[in-house]
This record gives C-alpha cells, structure tokens and sequence, in this order.
C-alpha cells in the first residue's frame, strides 16, 4: 500500500467541466487505489462524476489529487499526465 | 447481453429520447450502453409500452437496467411494460426520477466506469443537486 500527492493547475479553458470530467473520471477508475480530489474546501471522490462536478473547479484552478493504494504512483502520474494535456481537448 | 449497468430512455418525443441517448452516449465516450424508447408506436408524441419494452429487453444486462423518464404518462408506460417481464429479468431494472438530461449523462459515465446499478441509480437521482450557473444557490 503506498500513496500519493500532487498539487496541479487545471490549465485548459473549462477546467473539469462535464467532458473533461468525464475522461478524469474514466481515467481514475482504471486504478484500484482511493483517488480525492480537492479544490478549495471541497472534495471529492475522482471515481464519482456527480462529485467532480460539483467541485466546481473551472479553468486556472488549482487541484490537489491524492491517491492511496498499490497504484497510487500510477495513478496520479496518468492523472497529471491528463491535466497537463488539457484533456486531450484543443482548449 | 451488455456488461455493465445499461439505461433506457423514455419521452413523449422520439427525437428527444434519441437526442438524449446521443448525448449521453458521447459524454461517456460511448461506453456506455443507452437504448432510446421515445413517442408512440406512430411516432407521434406520445409513449408506448411496447417501445419500451423492447427497448428494456435490448438493454438487458447482468448487471442491471436504470429507465429515465421525461413526464407524467412515461412512468405509466414504463411500469405496464415492466409487468410483461420475467420476475428476474424485472428485479434488475431501477426506475429513476432523475432529470432526465443531466441524469442521463452522470449515469453513463458512472456505468462506462463499471459502477453498480445502486451506484448509478444514486449518482442519476443526485444530478438535480447540480447547479448550471456558478453562483446559483
């Protein structure tokens, strides 16, 4: 069991709005460990949509993700690597 | 037969239980698995429940079936074609009150990542708590 911590600024236009979201949700569930994502004061589970909306993290806004569990490692690295290509979208 | 959680959607209209299975459907960069049942057999506005019940037997899956209706009568048509299923087939099915277009897609994604047909069904019936303007309370 390990975990893992990282601090990153949503850097595409819309933030985790409802598509980008969606591939962090997706991409989140391909790891056993617990994923939390926490913007501000709020949190949440990285395996919920209904969560990571309700974040209400937009553009410019920074998240911290935090995984614990065998994949910890893995899982932040693919997460990060997701953000940081602005969810594969053109904005 | 489809694994994981699949959804029927129900409405008066045929374009817009189409037009909201298309969309969930991409949200959740289809993989997910959503069988539209709109208007009536005519295909005028309307519900039927022969539409939906073959779009429930489309939609079987072991791991359950979440039906979104739009108004009023579609819970009606639902529940009759419910009645035309075997007791096992029936007791996998969930019907939601969820809005029907954000219900939709948080269902679709939840059921791309393998969720539960609890867990789906809870994410849809929560989607009225999503606030579409920031600052909205």
């Amino acid at each position: 069991m390990s975990s893992a911590t990282t601090t990153i600024t949503l850097i595409n236009k819309v933030g985790l709005h409802t598509r980008p979201a969606v591939k962090f949700v997706q991409t989140a569930a391909h790891f056993s460990s617990t994923i939390t994502v926490v913007c501000q004061t709020r949190q949440a589970n990285a395996k919920s949509m209904l969560q990571v909306m309700k974040l209400g993290a937009g553009g410019g806004a920074e998240i911290s993700i935090h995984a614990e569990g065998d994949d910890a490692e893995e899982a932040i690295t693919a997460l990060t690597q997701l953000v940081a290509e602005k969810f594969g979208e053109t904005e | 037969m489809a694994v994981a959680v699949s959804l029927v959607v129900v409405s008066h209209s045929q374009k817009l239980a189409e037009g909201v299975a298309e969309l969930a459907a991409q949200m959740a960069n289809e993989k997910a698995m959503i069988v539209a049942a709109g208007g009536a057999i005519d295909g005028s506005l309307g519900t039927s429940a022969d539409k939906v019940l073959e779009a429930l037997t489309k939609a079987e899956s072991a791991d359950g079936v979440l039906v979104l209706v739009d108004l009023g009568s579609a819970s009606m048509a639902v529940e009759i074609a419910l009645e035309s299923l075997p007791t096992w087939q029936r007791e996998r099915v969930h019907l939601s009150s969820a809005p029907l277009v954000e219900g939709a897609v948080i269902a679709a994604v939840e059921a791309s990542i393998g969720s539960s047909l609890e867990d789906v069904a809870r994410a849809a019936a929560s989607a009225s708590t999503l606030k579409k303007f920031a600052g909205e309370e």
